[in-house]
């Protein structure tokens, strides 16, 4: 396989305001992820959240029209406080690697996704322009029409 | 004919190489045939399929055939992978006003 990633990953940086005890606290513990995970209008089931190298993650994505999402990952790597490393083994199959950086009070999060190629990257991108990328899209902008409203 | 689109085109690496090849500069189809170990046809097969896909432009110039990048649909894709990728951006807003949420309730709860 190419050592070269640039056509087929994206990244991700952003800085949280929340330090890093609670930032990785979220990230770690299933009932917190069931919080945040998925897109707007989607709920979470994780079943298996085991953060060890080799351990299962297993969570249902719950659209809102009633469409369920397996999404099967294995943890690679999960250094404490630093770094959370999975595999995604269900379509689309791709390596996930988030980093934190505490900075005081905010934590500093780099988060690198890499398709296995350039082929995978395009069809997921295709797909999901077909399935989420409109819904998706004006949700936003009413979200966004509203609170200019506001 | 059957109905292609950019993503098409830019599926097989061969191709990808080919826009490469004539992105700054058109080439001649003998040009391009020639750096590849494939043979004449198969080059002639990828040129056949990048032109339906709009993505290159034959012009003859007597007995030449050059082939010229047509690059304004690969804007289609940069455009695509943008929406992907707000879709994990929208994971990170969630998480943002989760923690914000969690932080409010940790100082009232104690």
């Amino acid at each position: 396989m190419e050592n070269n990633t640039k056509d087929r990953e994206l990244l991700i940086t952003r800085v949280l305001n929340a330090p890093i005890d609670l930032v990785w606290e979220v990230w770690t513990k299933p009932e917190h992820i069931a919080k945040w995970w998925g897109p707007n209008g989607f709920t979470n089931t994780i079943t298996t959240m085991d953060m060890k190298p080799g351990g299962e993650w297993n969570l249902v994505m719950h659209g809102p029209d009633g469409t369920d999402y397996d999404n099967q990952s294995i943890f690679k790597e999960v250094v404490h406080h630093r770094k959370i490393v999975y595999q995604h083994v269900s379509a689309p199959s791709f390596t996930s690697t988030i980093e934190f950086d505490a900075q005081g009070e905010q934590t500093h999060l780099k988060w690198h996704m890499v398709f296995e190629s350039h082929e995978e990257f395009i069809q997921v991108v295709k797909t999901f322009k077909a399935d989420e990328g409109l819904k998706q899209n004006i949700e936003k902008l009413s979200k966004y029409l509203a609170e200019m409203g506001a | 004919m059957i109905r292609r689109d950019v993503f098409q085109a830019i599926a097989d690496p061969t191709r990808r190489q080919i826009i490469n090849m004539i992105a700054d500069k058109p080439l001649n189809v003998n040009a391009i045939a020639d750096s590849f170990d494939v043979s004449r046809q198969a080059i002639s097969l990828h040129i056949k399929i990048l032109v339906e896909c709009e993505l290159l432009k034959i012009n003859k110039q007597g007995r030449e055939r050059y082939c010229e990048a047509k690059l304004d649909q690969l804007g289609e894709v940069s455009s695509w992978i943008d929406q992907y990728r707000q879709h994990w951006e929208s994971k990170l807003d969630n998480l943002e006003t989760y923690l914000y949420q969690l932080k409010k309730e940790r100082k009232h709860g104690k």
